[in-house]
């Protein structure tokens, strides 16, 4: 099949399966779901092959997208929004693990009906297939107003996902996630109307463009982005435009100061969505990052890079103590989250081959360990009917199999040398360490990253003393007649755990994928870096 | 003597009259409302039955002209002086829309006299009145936008507001409805006072009642380089204002919106919240398109200020608006605010008109072109909206958001559509009310009031919590309410106005089309410079411009 159709398949095809569940009966809802799921898995693994032979990197910057459908959607006088939708080193992982977590949160879904409110079947997985085709269609986007609508699209199921089938403080949670997000958005909103109009100027035209390639790569455009002296209601527009998009971004991430949403919201959603939450919706803040506030704004990014490693490295150590202080499990996992995004946003603000790459790693990584993580406290949670590590302990004597299944999922969260969290971690503490020697302003970068390593032992510290309260000691007697995974829990953890030991034995083979990518865009945006720098 | 008057007076030709069909359609529809009740004695199902063969039979009249392409403007000149009529597409537009909406609260009386509740008593014993004051009020607001002359637009608007009024008190034995009334009439009296004052102050000036005349008189003395009397024309142009912003419940004109609305019937409130804001903003465009027009060569001094005042009205209207809506437990309240919210939004557009800055007189064509997308979307939101209101209020009793509790489990398909109607309200893609602010916020943007759509996101964040207020109420409390009997009409009507939402929000092409086809029409005599009615003399009517009495205007003191 053409790759580009594949690409619209998968995309589109979680919403042809919501119309599905909405006209079939309640019983067959996650069926459909599972199914719709998983084929859109299979559709998104044969997309492979250019990315595997190297030959979706041609070229610079967005020249050679995958999989590109680009049409008119609304083409009058002063207006032009494309539906412009391709794959590149960036996007492409991401959708991959996206296609899969989404199946594996259906296939945890499966047990609906013995949760809590377990009402409204075909509500529940209507909305997770929408809330699936609003997460692809935002990382396929390059346009930037339908990467905008299909960022908003994930905002609602979430609302209710979480409103309707969480735990006790649901509508708090999901009234305080979706306020966040909004006002991430809304700032995103600002910066999309900016840049258009500045797009139209610089090219001379009557129409702008809301092309993320285009703003990225068009010589007028980055001149007009990228010059100190353009300004806006006084600031430097570049800069303003960055800061704007960053708090979008950094809301979603969550980066600290507005990190608060994400523990409660965590810790009140169902187990897939939890799931969800972690292993991709922090993604995209991430991901956004990298497509739209690093290639368009280098200026802005390379004069506030302290600024963005600070909040990093904040993150990261901020995240672990909240760990070390929590007793509810969920909510362990949860600001686990927090730290591990930490890495990513510490490698990209350093802006080194090595330190983009650790945190494209570290994204794909957290994406697989992190869902894994929450399923192994939603198996527990399901027996056990409270998430109290103090009141646990001596489980892997009454449930092997998942004791060690869950020490491999923890382990890998803690980055053990030889699983996935590892490699994403030591790349980015390496891009850091180094980042002073590609730009010579970053004096600040070996500091950072030893401050940042001690994220690692805190992460240890944490993890390990969490597995001890939980995993070992004696045997209690509340705990004994509890069932081992079954094997529906066994098949939703094995691909994860298969995928935690693969990146991390052969992480060429994911490094692959996005690479070149990486590769392209850094050498797009050196001119700009470095001029920023002064140098 | 009494023959040269009568061959001074001018008669229409019947050409010139057909071009009014859809007005005398609406004339001709109250005469029969009044007779049919002498001779069926009352009966209500007649008097509804009137109201909607009028309604169609004047929507399809002005569904006609709009389609057949009616030129951009064809004024009704009598002794060219300047047109007291005009009947354009933009005018047939509005009155299509106003059609359109009369059929959608027609179908809420005939539904909603089922039900046993005191007001539906009402509705039964005084049909006929109340078609007439209703019809007589969309009658108003039809010629609202069919004028450019002063003291039409003054009869226009009354003519629009006193039947209001009237509707407005029909829960008689009401003490809210009655309150409401008096507030409504009070504010009423003193904003036209003002907006007359201001009218005159107009044409004590210029010596005209045509606006066209005196946007081309104010070109004049700028391009003869009059510089003073700014203070003598904002103050002027604004006082005219005031009147148009009490139409559309503009801040510090809006006091009278939240009581009318709560103790309006929900058929009126449904009306009220959306003919009446149409109305005023498609007179405000009309007002626009003819007063900037010559001086958008120049940069008139005393526009800044008018748009400056509009900016910071729009931007209070819709801050307040939002922050009000906080604290309301009525529903008909709640959306009265979001009403006002809503008004304050498109009012942002209105301050770009205004504008002389280059940026402005750039931005005009999409700000038109906003307005009329918003007013599209708008009235679908406001229908589906005030329609489940309604039809939880006839099954319950209540118009309180506890009302609305568990309503997806009551009614699963009214829950949904509302849920999506006021999601657009907050502004959320991929819905007609994002598309709607998004052309809004483009508009303002590119007139250079950058803070104004930062206020305007800042709002949409606001709004956000209290639309989610109700469809919390609706989808995640639930206590056990009885199940909602919703006629399948009414959910009919809900439902399109909800797909109607989605597909404006993921076509974006059709509205954007007809919203630019009618700022087109609007915008051509606006970019005409100088004489604004001669680029359109095409029009069987049209008036030479007057340029001697342009000359000779006397310099303002």
């Amino acid at each position: 099949m053409d790759a580009s159709l594949v690409l619209n398949l998968v995309i589109f095809g979680p919403l042809l399966g919501m119309v599905l569940v909405l006209i079939a009966p309640a019983e067959m809802a996650k069926r459909i779901t599972w199914l719709t799921s998983f084929v859109v898995f299979l559709l998104s693994l044969t997309l492979f092959p250019t990315f595997l032979d190297g030959s979706a990197f041609d070229g610079g910057y967005g020249e050679n997208m995958q999989a590109v459908t680009q049409m008119d959607w609304i083409n009058v006088v002063g207006l032009k929004i494309q539906y412009h939708i391709g794959l590149d080193g960036l996007s492409f992982a991401l959708i991959i693990l996206t296609t899969l977590v989404m199946w594996l949160a259906a296939w945890t879904s499966w047990n609906f009906n013995t949760w809590k409110v377990n009402k409204g079947a075909k509500g529940y997985f209507a909305l997770f297939l929408l809330l699936e085709t609003g997460i692809l269609g935002t990382f396929a986007s390059i346009d930037f107003f339908l990467f905008y609508i299909f960022w908003e699209l994930m905002l609602l199921p979430m609302y209710f996902l979480i409103g309707v089938w969480g735990g006790a403080k649901k509508e708090y949670a999901a009234i305080k996630f979706f306020i966040y997000t909004l006002a991430g958005s809304v700032l995103m909103l600002v910066a999309l109307l900016a840049m258009y109009y500045s797009s139209a100027d610089a090219m001379n035209t009557s129409t702008g463009t809301f092309d993320l390639i285009t703003y990225a790569t068009n010589k007028a455009i980055q001149q007009n982005f990228n010059d100190p002296n353009h300004m806006f209601l006084g600031w430097n527009f570049g800069k303003v435009m960055f800061i704007f998009l960053f708090i979008g971004f950094m809301i979603k991430v969550p980066l600290f100061p507005f990190h608060t949403w994400l523990p409660l919201a965590h810790v009140e959603a169902p187990t897939p969505i939890s799931m969800i939450l972690a292993g991709v919706l922090l993604k995209l803040g991430a991901y956004g990052f990298l497509r739209v506030c690093y290639p368009i704004f280098p200026a802005a990014a390379t004069e506030l890079a302290f600024l963005v490693a600070t909040l990093g490295v904040v993150n990261i150590i901020y995240g672990a103590f909240c760990c070390l202080a929590q007793t509810d499990f969920k909510r362990l996992v949860a600001y686990s989250s927090i730290s591990h995004m930490g890495y990513v946003v510490l490698g990209i603000a350093v802006m080194t081959t090595t330190g983009f790459q650790g945190a494209m790693f570290q994204i794909l990584a957290h994406g697989i360990s992190s869902p894994m993580c929450f399923f192994l406290v939603g198996v527990i949670y399901d027996r056990a009917h409270h998430r109290e590590i103090n009141r646990f302990g001596g489980l892997w004597l009454q449930m092997p199999k998942y004791g060690s299944l869950a020490t491999l999922g923890f382990f890998a969260s803690l980055g053990l040398p030889g699983l996935c969290g590892f490699i994403g971690e030591a790349w980015v503490l390496l891009g850091t360490f180094n980042a002073n020697k590609v730009h010579e302003s970053m004096t600040w970068a070996p500091g950072m990253a030893v401050v940042a390593a001690f994220g690692v032992v805190l992460t240890a510290a944490y993890i390990l003393w969490m597995i001890q309260r939980v995993y070992l000691g004696t045997e209690r007697k509340e705990y004994a007649g509890f069932p081992d995974v079954t094997a529906r829990e066994a098949a939703i953890l094995v691909p994860f755990a298969v995928l935690a030991i693969f990146m991390g034995v052969m992480p060429g083979y994911t490094f692959q994928l996005m690479n070149g990518t990486i590769d392209q865009v850094l050498t797009l945006i050196k001119p700009m870096t470095a001029m920023a720098f002064g140098g | 003597m009494p023959q040269s008057m009568l061959a001074s007076m001018w008669m229409p030709s019947a050409e010139e009259l057909s071009q009014l069909a859809p007005l005398f359609a609406l004339v001709a529809t109250i005469v029969a409302l009044l007779l049919a009740a002498m001779f069926t004695n009352r009966n209500r199902n007649v008097a509804a039955s009137i109201v909607t063969l009028g309604a169609i039979g004047t929507g399809l009249l002005a569904w006609k002209r709009l389609q057949s392409g009616a030129p951009s403007w064809a004024g009704f000149d009598p002794n060219g002086m300047g047109p007291m009529l005009i009947s354009d597409t933009f005018s047939q537009f509005f009155i299509v829309l106003a059609c359109v909406f009369m059929l959608v609260v027609t179908a809420m009386w005939w539904l909603g006299q089922k039900s046993d509740l005191p007001d539906s008593e009402v509705h039964r014993m005084d049909a006929t009145e109340f078609f007439v004051l209703f019809v007589g009020s969309a009658f108003g607001m039809s010629l609202m936008v069919s004028t450019t002359n002063l003291l039409m637009i003054i009869l226009a608007v009354e003519m629009a507001s006193l039947p209001s009024y009237g509707i407005t008190a029909f829960r008689k034995k009401n003490r809210v409805a009655a309150e409401a009334s008096m507030k409504y009439v009070l504010f009423g009296a003193i904003t036209s006072a003002i907006m007359i004052y201001g009218a005159s102050l107009l044409y004590g000036y210029y010596q005209t009642l045509d606006l066209a005349t005196i946007g081309m008189k104010i070109a004049a003395d700028m391009q003869a380089g009059a510089t003073t009397g700014t203070l003598f024309l904002s103050v002027a142009v604004f006082a005219f204002m005031v009147g148009i912003a009490f139409k559309v419940s503009a801040v510090p004109f809006h006091f009278w919106c939240p009581d009318v609305f709560q103790g309006a019937s929900i058929e009126v409130t449904t009306w009220l919240s959306v003919a009446s804001k149409a109305a005023g903003l498609g007179l405000m465009l009309r007002v626009l398109s003819v007063i900037i027009c010559a001086p958008s060569a120049f940069p008139v001094e005393a526009f800044k200020y008018v748009s400056l005042a509009i900016a910071i009205m729009a931007a209070l209207t819709c801050t307040v608006g939002n922050l009000a809506a906080y604290r309301q437990m009525n529903l008909k309240r709640l959306l009265a605010y979001s009403s006002i919210a809503h008004a304050g939004y498109m009012l942002m557009a209105v301050a770009i008109l205004w504008s002389p800055t280059d940026a402005g007189i750039g931005a005009a064509h999409p700000a038109f072109s906003a307005i009329v997308s918003y007013i599209i979307v708008y009235l679908l939101m406001n229908a589906g909206a005030f329609f489940v209101v309604a039809m939880v209020y006839w099954s319950t009793g209540s118009e309180s958001i506890t009302a609305m509790n568990g309503l997806i489990r009551r009614s699963p398909m009214l829950a949904v559509c509302m849920a999506i109607i006021l999601f657009s309200l907050v502004g959320m893609p991929p819905l007609g009310g994002f598309m709607a602010k998004f052309y809004l916020l483009m508009a303002v943007w590119k007139g250079g009031l950058y803070w104004l759509v930062v206020i305007a996101v800042l709002n949409t964040l606001i709004s956000l919590y209290y639309y989610a207020r109700i469809v919390r109420a609706m989808i995640l409390t639930d206590d056990g309410l009885p199940e909602i009997s919703a006629p399948m009409s009414g959910q009919l009507i809900v439902a399109m106005c909800t797909i109607g939402i989605i597909l404006t929000g993921v076509l974006l092409g059709p509205m954007k089309e007809i919203a630019n086809n009618n700022a087109s029409n609007l915008y051509a005599v606006v970019k005409s410079d100088v004489a604004p009615r001669t680029a359109s003399a095409a029009g069987p009517s049209a008036a030479t411009p007057n340029t001697e009495n342009a000359d000779t205007a006397p310099t303002i003191p």
